[in-house]
């Protein structure tokens, strides 16, 4: 049988010695933690707030030890100082997963503002961001992602889109 | 009442390699004053981050105490972090709250603990057991001893007067991350 994306997600997570996952649940990430929970290489932290878990990867990184941020898309939206004004100043290798809604597919207006946006967001913090779109594609671009971060030690972001985990069938 | 800067000398002589994140402004100012040392990490700007920052740390390096030197104005903009490190509960955690009752930074406003809101019964309902509040240096000393000692997580609500901070610590990010982190051991390579 063909390996899923989220599979693909978790074993570049593991090649890269990445540990602690700090998230906010959304319906995309949460396809990812499924796997994650049943895996004992992972150690997972609910968050309360994604702003948190930039201060979090931080400490960890800090520490010795690799984090990576899984979120909703508007989760950016809390998390957007703790970023421009903690890891890319003390550059903090800080890979993030966020589920892209606002985008492809979206049944509610009040995810599409911030949804258009986030490219826009990342790019002005020149936070090199990157999009899954077809399962094929995702080992490489996860794997290249992740390479990035730890080699420039800066922020990297992955939108997963609805073109690959499927939207909501709400109308 | 306590005073900032006394108390952080006295817990820069009760370390010998524990890390200490101190949030913006004057913890930070005062943490440098009381001795710098690469084990000290200061924090230039990302206001409430330092609980946030402390937890993580926590969790990377468990056989070790870490500390974390906050401000009531900087917690109270991420009051929930307390709930998250109270679900956590790392036994190494000392999160010791400087609280001033005012945003002294930027000109002496009151926080909302000048009124009704206590830090200590908040963090006691984010779920945290051991949390102590003191208002005199002695108290202070006992409590940060005893935080020391004892398995945690640890809260520390110190009231301490207005006095502002003069001392001023590196200012470069990256300069303190390097230091930090090597003098942690936690190159990552
Ligand atoms: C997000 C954000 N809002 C506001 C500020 C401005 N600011 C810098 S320090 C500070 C006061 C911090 O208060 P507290 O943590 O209680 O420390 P104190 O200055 O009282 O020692 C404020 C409001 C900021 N840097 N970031």
């Amino acid at each position: 049988m063909e390996t899923a994306w989220p599979q693909h997600i978790i074993a570049q997570l593991k090649a890269y010695r990445i540990r602690f996952l700090s998230y906010v649940p959304d319906a995309i990430g949460e396809q990812i933690l499924r796997l994650a929970r049943q895996d004992p290489f992972f150690d997972i932290l609910p968050l309360a707030r994604e702003e948190e878990g930039v201060g979090v990867v931080a400490g960890q990184y800090m520490g010795g030890a690799r984090g990576a941020l899984l979120m909703p898309t508007a989760g950016v939206g809390n998390a957007l100082n703790a970023l421009a004004s903690l890891a890319i100043p003390y550059q903090v290798p800080l890979p993030m997963f966020i589920g892209w809604r606002g985008e492809l597919g979206e049944f509610n207006a009040a995810q599409v503002p911030l949804g258009q946006a986030l490219p826009a967001l990342f790019a002005a913090l020149h936070i090199p961001t990157f999009v899954l779109r077809y399962a094929p594609e995702v080992p490489t671009v996860v794997a290249g992602a992740l390479k990035l971060a730890y080699s420039a030690e800066q922020p990297v972001a992955v939108l997963i889109s609805t073109q690959l985990a499927g939207w909501k069938d709400e109308r | 009442m306590i005073n900032r800067l006394r108390a952080t000398r006295f817990i820069v002589a009760q370390v010998h390699d524990e890390p200490i994140i101190a949030s913006l402004g004057n913890p930070k100012f005062d943490l440098f004053a009381a001795g710098d040392r690469p084990q000290n990490f200061y924090m230039w700007n990302s206001m409430g981050m330092a609980a946030s920052m402390g937890l993580g740390l926590a969790m990377a390096r468990p056989a070790q105490k870490v500390i974390v030197l906050d401000g009531d104005g900087a917690l109270l903009m991420n009051l929930n972090a307390l709930t998250t490190a109270a679900a956590r509960a790392p036994q190494n955690l000392i999160h010791v709250i400087w609280d001033n009752r005012q945003f002294a930074l930027t000109g002496g406003q009151p926080t909302h603990t000048a009124f009704r809101a206590d830090l200590a019964q908040l963090a006691r309902g984010a779920g945290f057991e051991r949390v102590v509040a003191v208002d005199t240096q002695e108290a202070f000393e006992q409590a940060f001893l005893q935080a020391m000692a004892t398995p945690g997580p640890w809260i520390i609500v110190a009231r301490v007067d207005d006095q502002q901070a003069t001392a001023r610590p590196p200012k470069s990010p990256t300069y303190i991350k390097h230091r930090f982190m090597q003098s942690l051991g936690a190159y990552d390579t």
